[in-house]
Protein backbone atom coordinates (compact mmCIF):
# COMPACT_ATOMS: atom_id res chain seq x y z
CA UNK A 1 0.00 0.00 0.00
CA UNK A 2 1.33 3.74 -0.79
CA UNK A 3 1.54 5.84 2.37
CA UNK A 4 -0.19 9.37 2.13
CA UNK A 5 2.92 11.03 1.76
CA UNK A 6 3.83 8.98 -1.00
CA UNK A 7 0.77 9.60 -2.91
CA UNK A 8 1.52 13.18 -2.01
CA UNK A 9 4.54 13.27 -3.82
CA UNK A 10 3.75 11.41 -6.58
CA UNK A 11 1.13 13.83 -7.24
CA UNK A 12 3.47 16.58 -6.97
CA UNK A 13 5.76 14.97 -9.86
CA UNK A 14 2.94 14.58 -12.10
CA UNK A 15 2.46 10.68 -11.44
CA UNK A 16 -0.67 8.73 -11.35
CA UNK A 17 -1.18 6.79 -7.91
CA UNK A 18 -4.28 4.67 -10.10
CA UNK A 19 -4.25 3.30 -13.16
CA UNK A 20 -7.34 3.19 -14.80
CA UNK A 21 -6.94 0.34 -17.04
CA UNK A 22 -4.61 -1.89 -15.46
CA UNK A 23 -5.45 -5.21 -16.53
CA UNK A 24 -4.20 -4.06 -20.29
CA UNK A 25 -1.09 -2.75 -18.52
CA UNK A 26 -0.59 -5.90 -16.93
CA UNK A 27 -0.12 -7.73 -19.99
CA UNK A 28 1.57 -5.06 -21.78
CA UNK A 29 4.64 -5.31 -19.06
CA UNK A 30 4.61 -9.09 -19.41
CA UNK A 31 5.05 -8.79 -22.99
CA UNK A 32 7.52 -5.97 -22.73
CA UNK A 33 9.87 -8.12 -20.03
CA UNK A 34 9.16 -11.22 -22.05
CA UNK A 35 10.35 -9.57 -25.17
CA UNK A 36 7.43 -10.59 -27.18
CA UNK A 37 5.85 -6.85 -26.98
CA UNK A 38 4.71 -5.35 -30.43
CA UNK A 39 5.88 -2.31 -31.88
CA UNK A 40 2.65 -0.72 -30.56
CA UNK A 41 2.91 -2.13 -27.14
CA UNK A 42 6.53 -0.92 -27.04
CA UNK A 43 5.52 2.73 -27.92
CA UNK A 44 2.78 2.43 -25.01
CA UNK A 45 5.10 1.60 -23.23
CA UNK A 46 7.63 4.04 -23.66
CA UNK A 47 5.22 7.20 -23.64
CA UNK A 48 3.26 6.06 -20.26
CA UNK A 49 5.63 4.20 -18.05
CA UNK A 50 7.31 6.60 -16.37
CA UNK A 51 3.64 8.54 -15.55
CA UNK A 52 1.93 5.76 -13.80
CA UNK A 53 2.76 4.22 -10.00
CA UNK A 54 0.80 1.04 -10.08
CA UNK A 55 2.65 0.08 -13.52
CA UNK A 56 5.86 1.49 -12.38
CA UNK A 57 5.14 -1.11 -9.55
CA UNK A 58 4.01 -3.76 -11.39
CA UNK A 59 6.89 -3.70 -14.15
CA UNK A 60 9.40 -3.82 -11.25
CA UNK A 61 7.59 -6.49 -9.28
CA UNK A 62 7.46 -9.02 -12.52
CA UNK A 63 10.76 -8.02 -13.73
CA UNK A 64 12.15 -9.17 -10.18
CA UNK A 65 9.98 -12.50 -9.64
CA UNK A 66 11.14 -13.53 -13.37
CA UNK A 67 15.04 -12.58 -12.35
CA UNK A 68 14.44 -15.04 -9.19
CA UNK A 69 12.97 -18.04 -11.06
CA UNK A 70 16.23 -17.71 -13.55
CA UNK A 71 18.57 -17.00 -11.16
CA UNK A 72 18.07 -18.20 -7.49
CA UNK A 73 16.24 -21.74 -8.19
CA UNK A 74 18.72 -25.04 -7.45
CA UNK A 75 19.42 -26.19 -10.84
CA UNK A 76 19.80 -29.75 -10.93
CA UNK A 77 22.52 -31.80 -13.16
CA UNK A 78 20.79 -35.01 -14.64
CA UNK A 79 22.28 -37.77 -12.99
CA UNK A 80 25.23 -39.77 -14.87
CA UNK A 81 23.83 -42.92 -14.43
CA UNK A 82 20.43 -41.87 -15.99
CA UNK A 83 22.40 -40.53 -18.90
CA UNK A 84 24.58 -44.17 -18.96
CA UNK A 85 21.23 -45.64 -18.97
CA UNK A 86 19.49 -43.86 -21.81
CA UNK A 87 22.78 -44.88 -24.05
CA UNK A 88 22.77 -48.86 -22.97
CA UNK A 89 19.15 -48.95 -23.93
CA UNK A 90 20.08 -47.45 -27.09
CA UNK A 91 23.23 -49.65 -28.02
CA UNK A 92 25.30 -46.15 -27.66
CA UNK A 93 27.87 -47.62 -25.22
CA UNK B 1 15.14 -22.23 -43.28
CA UNK B 2 13.70 -22.97 -46.83
CA UNK B 3 11.94 -26.04 -47.10
CA UNK B 4 14.34 -27.61 -49.80
CA UNK B 5 17.30 -27.19 -47.50
CA UNK B 6 16.06 -28.40 -44.42
CA UNK B 7 16.41 -32.03 -43.79
CA UNK B 8 14.18 -34.68 -42.83
CA UNK B 9 15.58 -37.98 -40.77
CA UNK B 10 14.52 -39.83 -43.13
CA UNK B 11 13.97 -43.60 -42.44
CA UNK B 12 16.23 -45.20 -44.14
CA UNK B 13 18.86 -42.91 -42.47
CA UNK B 14 21.97 -45.08 -41.11
CA UNK B 15 22.41 -45.69 -37.28
CA UNK B 16 25.49 -43.17 -37.67
CA UNK B 17 23.08 -40.56 -38.57
CA UNK B 18 20.36 -41.16 -36.23
CA UNK B 19 23.35 -41.61 -33.25
CA UNK B 20 24.90 -38.60 -34.49
CA UNK B 21 21.80 -36.76 -34.06
CA UNK B 22 20.63 -38.07 -30.51
CA UNK B 23 24.43 -37.30 -29.34
CA UNK B 24 24.83 -33.35 -30.95
CA UNK B 25 20.87 -32.30 -30.93
CA UNK B 26 19.32 -34.10 -28.13
CA UNK B 27 22.12 -35.28 -25.31
CA UNK B 28 23.34 -31.72 -24.49
CA UNK B 29 19.45 -30.56 -23.30
CA UNK B 30 19.60 -33.60 -20.81
CA UNK B 31 20.24 -30.79 -17.60
CA UNK B 32 17.00 -28.45 -18.92
CA UNK B 33 15.26 -31.75 -19.59
CA UNK B 34 15.80 -33.23 -16.11
CA UNK B 35 14.87 -29.85 -14.31
CA UNK B 36 11.57 -29.49 -16.35
CA UNK B 37 11.05 -33.46 -15.32
CA UNK B 38 11.80 -32.80 -11.48
CA UNK B 39 9.62 -29.41 -11.54
CA UNK B 40 6.84 -31.39 -12.84
CA UNK B 41 6.83 -34.37 -11.10
CA UNK B 42 8.16 -33.00 -8.11
CA UNK B 43 10.44 -36.50 -7.06
CA UNK B 44 13.82 -37.20 -8.72
CA UNK B 45 12.68 -41.18 -9.13
CA UNK B 46 9.93 -39.89 -10.97
CA UNK B 47 11.97 -37.34 -13.14
CA UNK B 48 14.27 -40.00 -13.75
CA UNK B 49 12.28 -41.89 -15.66
CA UNK B 50 10.12 -39.13 -17.37
CA UNK B 51 13.46 -38.44 -18.81
CA UNK B 52 14.77 -41.88 -19.56
CA UNK B 53 10.83 -42.58 -21.28
CA UNK B 54 11.10 -38.77 -23.19
CA UNK B 55 15.03 -39.73 -24.61
CA UNK B 56 13.79 -43.19 -25.66
CA UNK B 57 10.77 -41.72 -27.40
CA UNK B 58 12.65 -39.40 -28.88
CA UNK B 59 14.91 -41.70 -30.62
CA UNK B 60 12.10 -43.64 -31.77
CA UNK B 61 10.44 -41.02 -33.56
CA UNK B 62 13.75 -39.08 -35.26
CA UNK B 63 12.56 -39.36 -37.84
CA UNK B 64 10.04 -36.50 -37.56
CA UNK B 65 12.67 -34.23 -35.84
CA UNK B 66 13.38 -31.97 -38.47
CA UNK B 67 17.30 -31.04 -37.87
CA UNK B 68 18.02 -27.63 -37.70
CA UNK B 69 14.82 -26.69 -36.15
CA UNK B 70 14.96 -26.01 -31.87
CA UNK B 71 15.38 -29.44 -30.53
CA UNK B 72 15.39 -28.58 -27.33
CA UNK B 73 11.24 -27.19 -27.65
CA UNK B 74 11.19 -30.47 -29.40
CA UNK B 75 11.98 -32.81 -26.65
CA UNK B 76 10.24 -30.51 -24.43
CA UNK B 77 6.66 -31.36 -26.33
CA UNK B 78 7.61 -35.18 -25.73
CA UNK B 79 8.18 -34.48 -22.30
CA UNK B 80 5.54 -32.58 -21.28
CA UNK B 81 3.17 -34.74 -23.50
CA UNK B 82 4.54 -37.99 -21.38
CA UNK B 83 4.35 -36.19 -18.01
CA UNK B 84 0.31 -35.75 -18.73
CA UNK B 85 -0.47 -39.09 -20.68
CA UNK B 86 1.75 -41.69 -18.16
CA UNK B 87 2.90 -39.77 -14.71
CA UNK B 88 -0.07 -36.67 -14.47
CA UNK B 89 -2.16 -40.03 -12.70
CA UNK B 90 0.29 -41.24 -10.47
CA UNK B 91 1.64 -38.78 -9.51
CA UNK B 92 3.23 -38.65 -6.20
CA UNK B 93 2.56 -34.98 -6.16
CA UNK B 94 0.27 -34.57 -2.80
CA UNK B 95 -3.26 -32.93 -3.58
CA UNK B 96 -3.52 -30.00 -2.99
CA UNK B 97 -6.54 -28.84 -0.71
CA UNK B 98 -7.30 -25.62 -2.75
CA UNK B 99 -6.31 -27.40 -6.02
CA UNK B 100 -10.21 -28.33 -7.99
CA UNK B 101 -10.94 -24.52 -6.77
CA UNK B 102 -8.25 -22.84 -8.33
CA UNK B 103 -8.57 -24.72 -11.64
CA UNK B 104 -11.72 -24.07 -11.62
CA UNK B 105 -11.32 -20.26 -10.90
CA UNK B 106 -8.44 -19.63 -13.16
CA UNK B 107 -8.22 -22.36 -15.73
CA UNK B 108 -11.13 -21.24 -18.25
CA UNK B 109 -9.13 -19.25 -20.62
CA UNK B 110 -11.93 -16.65 -21.56
CA UNK B 111 -13.10 -16.85 -18.00
CA UNK B 112 -14.42 -12.68 -17.42
CA UNK B 113 -11.39 -10.54 -15.98
CA UNK B 114 -11.50 -9.81 -12.58
CA UNK B 115 -8.85 -6.84 -11.85
CA UNK B 116 -6.24 -8.81 -9.69
CA UNK B 117 -3.82 -6.42 -8.28
CA UNK B 118 -2.24 -8.16 -5.88
CA UNK B 119 -0.25 -5.93 -2.90
CA UNK B 120 3.03 -7.00 -2.88
CA UNK B 121 6.74 -5.00 -3.89
CA UNK B 122 9.84 -6.35 -5.45
CA UNK B 123 12.04 -5.35 -2.71
CA UNK B 124 9.70 -8.29 -0.71
CA UNK B 125 10.24 -10.75 -3.42
CA UNK B 126 13.96 -9.69 -3.43
CA UNK B 127 14.64 -10.41 -0.08
CA UNK B 128 13.32 -14.05 -0.52
CA UNK B 129 15.25 -16.72 -1.02
CA UNK B 130 15.34 -19.40 -3.72
CA UNK B 131 13.71 -21.82 -1.61
CA UNK B 132 10.93 -19.61 -0.87
CA UNK B 133 10.32 -18.70 -4.70
CA UNK B 134 10.66 -22.10 -5.24
CA UNK B 135 7.62 -23.20 -2.86
CA UNK B 136 5.77 -20.91 -4.00
CA UNK B 137 6.13 -22.05 -7.61
CA UNK B 138 5.94 -25.25 -6.80
CA UNK B 139 3.00 -24.46 -5.07
CA UNK B 140 0.95 -23.88 -8.42
CA UNK B 141 -1.60 -25.78 -10.41
CA UNK B 142 0.83 -27.81 -13.02
CA UNK B 143 -0.22 -26.33 -16.01
CA UNK B 144 0.20 -22.82 -14.05
CA UNK B 145 3.70 -24.04 -12.93
CA UNK B 146 4.65 -25.61 -17.00
CA UNK B 147 4.01 -22.20 -18.36
CA UNK B 148 6.12 -20.17 -15.90
CA UNK B 149 8.97 -22.76 -15.70
CA UNK B 150 9.32 -22.75 -19.87
CA UNK B 151 8.81 -19.11 -19.93
CA UNK B 152 11.18 -17.63 -17.32
CA UNK B 153 13.56 -20.71 -16.25
CA UNK B 154 14.07 -22.06 -19.77
CA UNK B 155 13.35 -18.50 -21.43
CA UNK B 156 11.21 -20.14 -24.32
CA UNK B 157 9.57 -17.41 -27.04
CA UNK B 158 5.85 -17.64 -26.85
CA UNK B 159 5.57 -19.05 -30.46
CA UNK B 160 7.85 -22.20 -29.17
CA UNK B 161 5.74 -22.35 -25.98
CA UNK B 162 2.51 -22.40 -28.06
CA UNK B 163 4.14 -25.14 -30.15
CA UNK B 164 5.28 -27.01 -26.33
CA UNK B 165 1.85 -26.94 -25.00
CA UNK B 166 -0.10 -27.42 -28.00
CA UNK B 167 -2.24 -23.95 -27.73
CA UNK B 168 -2.27 -20.84 -29.76
CA UNK B 169 -0.38 -17.63 -28.74
CA UNK B 170 -3.11 -15.75 -27.62
CA UNK B 171 -3.45 -18.97 -24.71
CA UNK B 172 -0.23 -18.49 -23.72
CA UNK B 173 -0.36 -15.04 -23.08
CA UNK B 174 -3.47 -15.55 -20.89
CA UNK B 175 -2.48 -18.48 -19.44
CA UNK B 176 1.39 -16.57 -18.25
CA UNK B 177 -1.15 -14.29 -17.47
CA UNK B 178 -2.83 -16.03 -14.54
CA UNK B 179 -0.02 -18.08 -13.87
CA UNK B 180 1.86 -15.13 -12.81
CA UNK B 181 -0.75 -13.42 -10.92
CA UNK B 182 -1.26 -16.80 -9.40
CA UNK B 183 2.51 -17.00 -7.83
CA UNK B 184 2.42 -13.20 -7.01
CA UNK B 185 -0.71 -13.92 -4.97
CA UNK B 186 1.44 -16.98 -3.22
CA UNK B 187 4.43 -15.41 -3.11
CA UNK B 188 2.62 -12.47 -1.24
CA UNK B 189 1.03 -15.31 1.63
CA UNK B 190 4.26 -16.60 2.11
CA UNK B 191 5.84 -13.39 2.51
CA UNK B 192 2.92 -12.13 5.64
CA UNK B 193 3.43 -15.52 6.69
CA UNK B 194 6.81 -15.36 7.01
CA UNK B 195 6.99 -11.97 8.39
CA UNK B 196 7.97 -10.08 5.55
CA UNK B 197 7.62 -6.28 5.34
CA UNK B 198 5.22 -6.60 2.09
ZN1 LIG C 1 -0.99 2.30 -15.60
Amino acid sequence: MMSNSSVDAANKAGIKTSCENHEKCMRMIQAILDGEATEEEKNHFRDNMDVCMPCINEYHLVKCIKESLCNRLERKTCPENLINTIKLKLDLL
Amino acid sequence: MPVAMSKIVKEESTDDQRYHIFNKEFLPHIDSMYNFAFRLTMDEDDAHDLVQDTYLKAFRFISSFEQGTNAKAWLFRILKNSFINDYRKRSKEPAKVDYQEIETTYNSEEGGEVQQTVDLRAHTVQDMIGDEVANALNSLPVDFRTVIIICDIEGFTYEEMAKILDIPIGTVRSRLHRARNLLKEKLKNYATSMGYDT
